[in-house]
């Protein structure tokens, strides 16, 4: 029988069978083989879960059950700019309603929609673990934080007009970011012998030593 | 502490039990009578703890603490509250959030009246809600399948019926969407719900959710008079429950029968009650007239039957009796043998298995054996198909782990859960038997997993192209394995009864050869006289019918012309003789009667039947027969007294009793058994200690190997063209599209693509559409048997292939 993707790019299908090799039990590739399957479509189409059922040997109804449950995989077609709007409590709190309501007024989007050529996609989503730089949002998945309503829709704007082939985090926040939730720094940073451990004893004490806390 | 080593001891309430170690507490303390209420947890299913309906308390090093009881397993001293002020609050809480978007619509609501959530609500709620807001809303009902509509706002997100689908059926089409608040039970869009299961989740959904169309506001549940049968749709007899409104059966609902069904059907068992109310269903007897037939009196009809079964003298023929009751059965068999005087008569058509072999091959296999098998071998039918409910037990058993081994012609329900599966084609079946046996090759390892432990060999006759004798060398394999049983599979509802009956031409009733001098003396004495030698079986008898060397034929329920594997044989042979149709309907083959009596169907007769495993049921009545219906012994016995003779059969407890007397595989039944105590899930003939009936060791008969024509798979299915899935308006509509299978690459020798049409020679000629099938073997003509354009094909090992093109193509 031919592969039930044999119309894909070939880049991939490769992907996809490297993917369904992956696994012992070909049922744990549904989520890789989804996000693979919403590239080749746009988003995750009816046939896109059909074609992910006949790969894995789920029934096309367990696909849409978990495509369904995961908010970002996008069952709608999606713009070329997806703009993510925070709402949850911190950015509640420092005016995200205001935020949503620029970029709806910027893009001519309203949330949960997708304007007629394609552009942008709006929505509001829960915390995207930015809380720090609160208001922040997201295009294309890359952060912007510390945004105001007026710079969210320069941001837009800009958007449209420069229309750049990818869009990087460090340069929006550059442009149009206020105050980020933290600093990264260096890389590497220096003088540290290993990453905090979050709970359990560190400093000079070690485990059987009596010095832990 | 418990003493039993298997046995815990815990304190339900301050009450010390004993309960079964590892028992989930849920199960425990309703099996010690302490009810806890839940939803979501079924006793034959996997729990999930969705519903929180089950809380309890429990003592714990930390203090008490609630837990849901039904993924608690019990654990020795564990102390337990169900009722203590913080559970009832729980509980209280847990059926206020379930109704918070509840439709509360139980008024016009099928599951009104036996709905749980409606009486935990009741029993365990707070009796009021806080919630005012808006309830969530979606269009009410949507159909999901042609059976089973949904309604999801009275879902209570169970996962009953989705967990059914997955961890049961194995056809997960129906699952959870989305998330939040916004979860929904749902099918794919256009991927309907098309188990051959679907009735059982509406069964088991504890709300009004899911609902049975053809059942929809046709009764309140109050109403509903009930009985407890099994249903005679297949030789498994799952247990049910007939339910009538207003004297019509208008529900049929699983039983909880541990060795066989388990409280599952199929939608076949489930909605085939719609026959017993068909328009066209013969209730006055009728007396053929020109090309019809005119009503007549029973005085007339029996009268007209009988005078001319008299002038015949022996030249007369039974056959049927494999859908009727085993005292219809028995009572056919001594109106036969006994006051016909013929020893002609058979229960099956050619399409089943040898007589001796089905009814007492040794050592037989139960159903439950499965349970504790190392291995299963599958050499026969798709379960699927023909015996649904076993093809359930069967996954189960794979599932928990018995290594299954599937041969078949082309792919079957259960290849998903098989260790290994092995195709051939049809007429190649000897020679893999003999490489399966050797382990040869690539069958080696399906060798080596029947090689060890226990194993049960399912046999009987993949497609009725395939001889019956195939079967019985299967099984002649099969006991050559260390500790192999056998269960021989044959689909027709109470076959096994018939042939216990004696409904074969080598058979008496009780599993007796017709040689058995002593207890032909027996019979003889009680019957009156008793024919010498053998009979002619099925094929036989048309033959002679068609010859006019058998001038009469009487009918008992059977339909030749669909079912024999030669459709034009049984027509000439019905055309020519002089027939007596016992019967519910007119069908393809009593439309060629000279005289149809109308019989009782099931929930107004009683009776027993036997299932393929020898369990003896009870069926019982619910329901009048409609018309001038009457039970199949009752005309029997009239016939019998116009021939001059006495049947005896004026009770149906008085022929069971008679039959339980002189048929010794039965000896020891008695009629009220049934109805009580471990009797309620059937007794499995022979009991202990009998007289020993015939015991038949399977032997390896010599097999030919077929042509090098394309070899026929003529296989059933499901919903069929027969008589009882044509007269169910709900069910008849699912009959899959007629077709010609190939396997690809004989499609691509034959130069057709899927769609195009060809034509197939076997008795008689079809023309069919080609649907491509990789998973056919090679060589093979795939062909569901007994829909109405495949009717005239015949059984037969090969066929002649044509492709019909279009002309100027
Ligand atoms: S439809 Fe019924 S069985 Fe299925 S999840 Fe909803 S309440 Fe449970
Ligand atoms: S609340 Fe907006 S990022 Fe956490
Ligand atoms: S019955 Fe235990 S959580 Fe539903």
């Amino acid at each position: 029988m031919s592969s039930p993707i044999a119309h894909w790019d070939p880049e991939y299908q490769r992907r996809a069978a490297t993917i369904v090799e992956r696994y012992p039990d070909v049922r744990s590739a549904v989520m890789p083989l989804l996000y693979l399957a919403s590239l080749h479509h746009g988003h995750v189409t009816e046939e896109a879960m059909e074609e992910v059922a006949a790969l894995t040997g789920l029934t096309a109804a367990q696909v849409q059950s978990v495509a369904s449950f995961y908010t970002m995989y996008k069952r709608e077609r999606v713009g070329r700019y997806l703009v993510s709007v925070c709402t949850s409590i911190s950015c509640f709190l420092r005016g995200a309603d205001e935020v949503l309501a620029a970029v709806e007024g910027a893009t001519g989007v309203v949330d949960g929609e997708t304007d007629d050529e394609g552009l942008f996609t709006v929505e509001h989503v829960e915390c995207i673990g930015a809380c720090g730089g609160a208001p922040a949002l997201q295009v294309n998945y890359e952060f912007v934080e510390g945004v105001t309503p007026a710079k969210a829709a320069e941001l837009c704007r800009w958007l449209r007009d420069a229309r750049p082939e990818v869009v990087l985090g460090d340069e929006m926040q550059l442009l149009f970011g206020g105050r980020p939730s933290f600093d990264p720094g260096a890389p590497e940073p220096e003088g540290a012998i290993a990453p905090v451990p979050a709970f359990g004893p560190y400093g000079s004490a070690r485990p059987g030593t009596g010095g832990g806390r | 502490m418990a003493d039993a080593p298997d046995q815990v001891s815990i304190t339900l309430d301050g009450r010390v039990v004993e309960v079964p170690r590892g028992a989930l507490l849920i199960a425990a303390a309703i099996e010690a009578g302490t009810y806890i209420p839940h939803f979501c947890w079924h006793p034959r299913m996997k729990p999930v703890g969705m519903c929180r309906m089950c809380l309890v308390e429990i003592d714990t090093p930390r203090g008490k603490m609630l837990t849901t009881s039904c993924t608690t397993p019990v654990a020795d001293g564990m102390v337990v509250e169900t009722s203590s002020p913080v559970v009832k609050k729980a509980q209280e809480g847990v059926i206020e959030f379930l109704l918070i978007n509840h439709p509360l619509d139980c008024p016009v609501c099928d599951k009104g009246g036996e709905c749980p959530l409606q009486d935990q609500t009741l029993a365990y709620g707070p009796g009021d809600g806080r919630f005012v807001e808006e309830k969530r809303h979606y269009p009410k009902p949507i159909p999901i399948s042609d059976l089973v509509a949904l309604d999801r706002e009275r879902c209570i997100l169970c996962a009953r019926c989705t967990r059914f689908s997955e961890e049961i059926s194995g056809d997960p089409l129906i699952e959870f969407v989305d998330r939040g608040n916004h979860v929904e039970v749902n099918t794919f869009p256009n991927h309907p719900f098309t188990s051959y299961f679907s009735g059982n989740t509406v069964q088991i959904c504890p709300v009004g959710a899911l609902t049975a169309r053809p059942y929809r506001f046709r009764a309140r549940p109050w109403d509903l008079e009930a009985v407890e049968a099994v249903s005679t749709v297949d030789s498994v007899h799952s247990k049910v429950s007939l339910e009538a409104s207003m004297n019509e059966i208008v529900r049929i609902s699983g039983v909880d029968c541990d060795p066989t069904n388990q409280g599952w059907l199929s939608d076949k068992d489930r909605f085939v009650y719609e026959h017993l109310l068909a328009d066209d269903r013969v209730v006055v007897p009728l007396i053929a007239n020109g090309d019809g037939f005119r009503e007549a009196s029973w005085g007339e009809a029996v009268g007209l039957a009988a005078s001319r079964l008299a002038d015949l003298g022996g030249a007369v023929a039974g056959l049927g009796g494999a859908r009727s009751t085993n005292e219809d059965a028995y009572v056919f068999s001594r109106f036969l043998r006994g006051v016909v005087g013929t020893p002609h008569l058979d229960a099956q058509l050619d399409d089943g298995l040898a007589p001796e072999f089905a009814a007492a091959v040794e050592p037989r296999a139960l159903i439950d054996d499965l349970d504790d098998a190392d291995a299963i071998l599958l050499w026969g039918p798709d379960l699927k198909e023909e015996l649904p409910v076993l093809y359930l037990r069967v996954r189960k058993a794979a599932t928990a782990g018995a290594k299954l081994v599937v041969v078949h012609p082309r792919r079957t329900g259960l290849d998903d859960v098989a260790a290994h599966t092995i195709r051939y084609r049809p007429g190649e079946g000897p020679a893999l038997l003999r490489r399966l046996a050797a382990g040869e090759g690539d069958l080696a390892e399906a060798r080596d997993a029947l090689g060890a432990g226990k194993v049960v060999a399912l046999v009987g006759r993949p497609g009725l192209a395939e001889p019956a004798e195939l079967a019985e060398a299967v099984a002649a394999f099969a006991l050559t394995l260390d500790d192999a049983r056998i269960l021989p599979l044959v689909r027709r509802g109470n076959v096994f009864g018939a042939l216990d009956m004696g409904l074969a031409p080598t058979l008496l009733p009780g599993r007796v050869s017709v040689d058995d001098a002593e207890r032909r003396r027996a019979l003889a004495a009680r019957w009156g006289s008793l024919p010498d030698g053998v009979g002619m079986g099925a094929t036989d008898i048309l033959e002679a019918a068609a010859s006019g060397r058998i001038g009469a034929l009487v009918l008992l329920g059977v339909d030749p012309v669909r079912d024999h594997p030669r459709p034009d044989l049984a027509r000439r042979a019905l055309e020519r003789a002089f027939v007596v149709a016992l019967d519910l309907f007119v069908t393809d083959s009593t439309r060629h009667a000279d005289v149809v009596l109308p019989v009782a169907g099931l929930g107004e007769i009683q009776g027993t039947v036997t299932n393929l495993e020898g369990r003896v049921q009870k069926l019982n009545r619910v329901v009048p027969p409609p018309g001038q219906a009457r039970p199949a012994w009752s005309i029997l016995d009239d016939l019998a007294a116009a021939l001059g003779s006495e049947l005896e059969a004026d009770a149906v407890e008085k022929i069971f009793e008679e039959l339980a007397t002189l048929a010794p595989a039965y000896e020891g039944l008695t009629w009220d058994r049934f109805d009580w105590a471990e009797g309620r899930d059937g007794v499995v003939v022979p009991l202990e200690g009998v007289t020993p009936p015939l015991r038949h060791v399977p032997s390896d008969p010599g097999l030919a190997v077929v042509s090098e024509r394309p070899a026929l798979h003529l296989a059933r299915v499901l919903y069929d063209d027969g008589v009882l899935v044509r007269h169910c308006p709900s069910l008849a509509s699912l009959a899959p599209e007629a077709a010609a299978h190939l396997h690809p690459r004989d499609a691509s020798v034959l130069a057709v693509r899927e769609g195009d049409r060809v034509r197939l020679e076997g008795v008689g000629v079809v023309e069919l559409p080609v649907v491509l099938d990789p998973t056919l073997a090679e060589g093979t003509v795939y062909v569901p048997f007994n829909l109405a354009e495949t009717a005239a094909l015949g059984a037969v090992p090969s066929v002649r292939i044509d492709v019909v093109r279009e002309a100027g193509s």
